[in-house]
């Protein structure tokens, strides 16, 4: 039998493939790989660090760049945090809105981190721009309540910095009749699509027990059949009032994530309906009148809160000694989490095949190096 | 596992149709979607309705741009009075101490005869290069002096050229009516009282000796300007007024065409005043394309004239002179 060397090469840090600044040292013995090492800190911002100089509203606009594709997530999490330290009440009204503007996060995200991953297949555009088509009519309408597209930087402590009128409500009316058909696009362009199963199915598998040991979070952790879903085992603002369903994977492949995001971004949709529905009146107001966001001084001790993000479970950690900047601030990121597993996700396939389940993690730099 | 707390109602497996694969049927359904959706791209009308999912949507930018929602964000601004020149900001450095990326610096003005400070900004330097845009010194501000402007193209070669100072940073409060009528409703009455108040604290011509707006030295004459007046001619003074920026680096067919493009579409909308202004402010630029098609047919005729159109008067000469040189080899 020939006897073949091994050999290592750099896939990135620039690489369209590798999802921004991210490097992989692959060794692969002809084409099959036999080790990856994820090297990362190409787009290190000193964001922990800027969470310890800044005051505790300073910081906000700073969450919004750490998933940039998500920053109502972001914020979202981060004002819970900083209002679980602080103690400050939140009106229903924001919490609503601010389950809107996670769950329309959800399909944005969903819908271009799919596209991106097909185009990573060499499905070249119609995926992406379907979803980024979606994604646009969305974040028109988050510019519209936030004053941007991408940096909402929309969550105040105890509310949300503007309320949602009859226009956003009657576009998101008009946005969710779309939403089905695009769904169902998607869908059959896709599920039996022959050149996705051939690379999608039974590529990259993380068994269950390995993603629990990676402590992975979010969609890639369901599609290795792993039923957690913070919405419902531990339920933040108002996720206990509604009825949805967490979908999850057998096999835990490329498929089944692929799969778990489609079936995610329905379930979004019925959360979607079922808000739009319950939203109270604007009596009760969009914000806590009473929380001084500039000058808030959280008192002595530390809290953790953590939301489901699109990728994961995203979460802030503040440590507070009772001034007005957070003592020590760290953010449990799941991009940088689940990209831990990507070694072992990837050993024994192709080098073709890592870009694609690559894809599938769903990884935003910004969050991964911070 | 033992980790789901899930109740099983809540959980459901997706599914995966392992037995449905058969070879090319897949994509024939999917091809079949694609499909449809090219041929509806293609002769469908072009369409914003949020609730389609087929059709054009694509907008031609720049030439064609979808309106701004008030609430936009992009850089901080400043605000004076059109009637009076003074300026808003009073130098309470709120903003200053607020910003994030801590790009604002002020230095508060002060009355020269007792060396007081008065409440109105000496300087006021803003670094574009490094704001991140929040909105939190346009939220903080109490004098409704500092405001996000809607204006996004400011790409330049030239790096120092973005850290603007006051001169560059101001804009006349109509100016900012036109972007965001609403929210300017909204904190009008307040601000302007506020503004009256500080006007009593600052002496001569302190607090609205910056920008162009007070040139020549005639300050009280030049502020004096009837308001109707004031709108354009501000937006004149404006450092990047939106046709100025459009039309840098355009042909001057081209601008026309665009210009034609926005008339229509203010038609359309009913001329809201936002369009009628830079439409107005055009006119010159109008003007100066429409003589230029003039001058090229006063150019010699045929295909030289065809080729020339958008060809300088030496350059057109030259091409004439070989074209002759070439005639002149073939013994015509």
């Amino acid at each position: 039998m020939l006897k073949t060397e091994e050999l290592q090469i750099n896939i990135g840090p620039q690489h369209p493939s590798t999802h921004g600044v991210f490097r992989m040292l692959v060794t692969v013995d002809g084409e099959t790989l036999v080790d990856l090492k994820p090297v990362f800190g190409y787009l290190h911002r000193n964001h922990e660090q800027l969470g310890e100089v800044n005051t505790y509203l300073q910081n906000m606009p700073f969450t919004d760049r750490l998933d940039y594709f998500n920053s109502m997530v972001n914020n979202h999490a981060y004002a819970r945090t900083i209002e679980t330290l602080a103690g400050v009440e939140v009106p229903e009204r924001a919490q609503y809105i601010r389950v809107i503007m996670d769950e329309l996060s959800r399909i944005l995200n969903h819908a271009t981190a799919m596209g991106f991953m097909l185009g990573d297949m060499g499905a070249w555009q119609t995926a992406l721009l379907w979803g980024m088509r979606e994604r646009e009519k969305i974040l028109d309408m988050f510019e519209y309540v936030s004053g941007a597209r991408m940096m909402c930087n929309y969550c105040r402590f105890g509310g949300v910095v503007r309320d949602i009128d009859d226009w956003f409500i009657t576009e998101l009316k008009k946005l969710m009749q779309g939403l089905p058909h695009y769904f169902d696009d998607f869908e059959g362009l896709l599920l039996n699509s022959e050149i996705l199963l051939a690379r999608a199915r039974n590529i990259g598998v993380l068994p269950k027990d390995l993603a629990l040991a990676y402590s992975v979070t979010g969609p890639v952790l369901r599609g290795s059949g792993v039923a957690y879903d913070i919405r419902k085992a531990e339920p933040y603002a108002v996720y206990d009032r509604f009825k949805f369903k967490v979908p999850v994977g057998t096999v835990g492949d490329v498929y089944d994530r692929f799969l778990v995001r489609i079936a995610e971004m329905r379930e979004s949709y019925k959360i979607l309906e079922q808000a739009l529905e319950q939203l109270p009146d604007a009596t009760g107001g969009f914000i806590n009148p009473k929380v001084k966001q500039q000058s808030l001084k959280a008192p002595a001790g530390e809290a953790y809160a953590r939301v489901e993000s699109p990728k994961g479970e995203l979460g802030f950690y503040v440590v507070s000694d009772g001034t007005g900047s957070a003592y020590r601030y760290k953010v449990r990121a799941p991009s940088f989490i689940n990209l831990s597993a990507l070694a072992d996700m990837c050993k024994g396939y192709t080098i073709a095949d890592v870009v694609v389940i690559l894809g599938s993690i769903d990884i935003v730099m910004g969050e991964v190096d911070r | 596992m033992t980790l789901s707390h899930l109740a099983t109602e809540d959980v459901f497996v997706v599914e995966r149709n392992d037995a449905d694969f058969r070879a090319g049927q897949g994509m024939t359904k999917g091809l079949g979607i694609v499909f449809r959706k090219f041929r509806k791209a293609l002769f469908g009308k072009p369409n914003s309705d949020r609730a389609d999912t087929e059709g054009q949507f694509n907008v031609q930018y720049p030439e064609e741009r979808l309106a701004m929602p008030e609430a936009y964000r992009n850089m901080p601004i400043l605000l004076y009075d059109d009637a009076t020149g003074h300026e808003l900001c009073t130098s309470c450095f709120q903003c200053e101490r607020i910003c994030p990326p801590q790009v604002i610096h002020i230095t508060q003005a002060k009355d020269p005869a007792t060396g007081k400070p008065v409440p109105a900004a000496a300087k006021f330097v803003l670094e574009y290069d490094t704001c991140m845009s929040c909105g939190y010194c346009a939220e903080v501000c109490p004098f409704d002096a500092i405001k996000m402007d809607h204006d996004f193209e400011l790409s330049t070669a030239n790096h120092p050229e973005l850290d603007v100072d006051y001169n560059r940073l101001l804009r006349p409060v109509s100016y900012y009516e036109t972007i965001a009528p609403t929210m300017w409703s909204d904190v009008k009455e307040q601000a302007m009282k506020k503004l009256q108040n500080n006007i009593k604290r600052r002496p001569g011509d302190i607090g609205r000796d910056h920008g162009q707006k007070i040139k020549g030295g005639a300050p009280v004459a030049a502020a004096a300007t009837p308001a109707a007046g004031a709108a354009p001619a501000a937006g004149a003074a404006k450092p990047r007024g939106p046709v100025a920026a459009i039309g840098k680096n355009m042909s001057e067919d081209k601008t026309a065409k665009l210009l034609a493009i926005r008339a229509a579409n203010a038609a359309k909308r009913g001329g809201g005043a936002a369009d009628a202004a830079p439409v107005a402010q055009a006119a010159p630029v109008a003007e100066a394309v429409a003589a230029a098609p003039a001058a090229a047919s006063a150019a010699p005729t045929g295909p030289v004239a065809a080729i020339g159109q958008n060809m300088s008067e030496d350059k057109r000469a030259k091409l004439e002179a070989i074209r002759a040189a070439k005639r002149a080899e073939r013994g015509e």
